[in-house]
């Protein structure tokens, strides 16, 4: 990577790069534990509710808790957080995101190689395929578009990236997937029709819902392209352990191998880094990141 | 070719599909939980008729809100 010549050598690339790994390490058990335990919880819903052991409105909201906690298990696969570069562990990547995305109805494949290009061209108007969510005007906005569908624009990337064939051949090999995922509640809802709504449609939208806002519009809102720029540290009246601590994307922007849970250890340590080199919002970072819910009010 | 044929239908009409299917199945179930409409023949052709003119509305305008 290019130096500024402003940024001095204590805060060179290598040096962060060097911290960051130390956190980068640990086998991320916390996750495959929600991402596995999340889809569990949410299939087990279903012979509850219809043999009449949980009430359908109590479901909902469990199905709803569930689609909330689907996401992050399955980007920490879809950036190799669980096989770290071991060929032998891959499958657990691949297991791990595809089943904590069965709540969300959403193929792992496109969500990993959409992922990647958001990293890639973060804030782009034309690759970035966040751009449309994190660069909305408000948040009831983002809500509506999701809600609507209108920010799913798959297709439209699948034309974008015409010329990267991996991206083009995950696309195609997660087609199937995303069919069934379409179909399985259009025949769900014949045989169960307040069921499939109340337990996987309605909490999948509002898991999408609190993915985008928290995930995609808070954390790249008002920022730029660049490496340094493109995210940032924010804090609002919402304690971070409710938004599965959102206002620190920016580190897993820079160093996306460092584990979430890890992350609040990796601010603080890198802390001068960040704000050398201007990360927006950096000179707002607390010294002490580890359990502060990181409220402002 | 006929695949393709499918897609190009889907991806055109999943609105009308989805209304149709989907949300009359879901307003058919809960005009019979409320009971509502019970001594009328035609519930079941109000629901996916309702189901169907959501889906069309949406395909119409381009968007469902």
């Amino acid at each position: 990577m290019r130096e500024s010549p402003d940024i001095a050598a204590d805060f060179s690339f290598e040096r962060e790069k060097a911290i960051a790994k130390n956190f980068s390490q640990r086998f991320q058990w916390e996750m495959i534990l929600i991402g596995l335990g999340q889809a569990a919880i949410w299939l087990s819903l279903w012979p509850l509710v219809l043999n009449g052991l949980l009430d359908l409105l109590t479901g909902f909201l469990i199905a709803s808790l569930c689609a909330c906690f689907a996401y992050l298990p399955s980007h920490e696969a879809q950036h190799g957080n669980y096989s770290r570069g071991n060929p032998k562990l891959r499958w657990l990547d691949s297991f791990v995101g595809h089943i904590s995305l069965i709540t969300l109805k959403f193929p792992y494949h496109i969500l990993r190689i959409t992922h990647m290009k958001h990293h890639a061209y973060t804030n782009d108007p034309e690759k970035d395929p966040d751009y449309a969510n994190a660069h909305n005007t408000s948040v009831l906005k983002v809500i509506k578009n999701v809600l609507d569908g209108s920010t799913l624009q798959f297709g439209k990337y699948v034309e974008v990236f015409a010329n990267d064939k991996a991206f083009v051949n995950a696309f195609h090999q997660a087609i199937p997937l995303a069919m069934l995922f379409k179909l399985a509640p259009m025949v769900l809802v014949i045989i169960y029709p307040l069921e499939t709504l109340l337990l996987w449609w309605l909490p999948a939208k509002i898991g999408s819902v609190y993915t985008t806002v928290f995930f995609s519009y808070y954390p790249h809102l008002g920022t730029s392209a660049g490496r340094y720029k493109d995210t940032r540290f924010w804090s609002h009246w919402m304690p971070r352990f409710v938004n599965h601590s959102m206002q620190l994307h920016f580190i897993h922007h820079l160093h996306p191998s460092i584990g979430h849970y890890d992350e609040p250890k990796a601010i603080e340590a890198l802390k001068p880094f960040l704000v050398a080199r201007e990360v927006p919002g950096a000179d707002q970072i607390p010294d002490k990141i580890t359990f502060n819910p990181l409220i402002k009010i | 070719m006929i695949v393709e044929k499918i897609f190009d239908h889907i991806s055109n009409w999943n609105k009308v599909w989805f209304g149709l299917i989907f949300l009359g199945s879901v307003i058919n179930a809960v005009l019979q939980k409320f009971n509502l409409f019970d001594d009328s023949p035609y519930v079941l052709v109000f629901a996916f008729g309702a189901g169907a003119l959501i889906g069309l509305v949406a395909k119409i305008r381009g968007a469902w809100l």
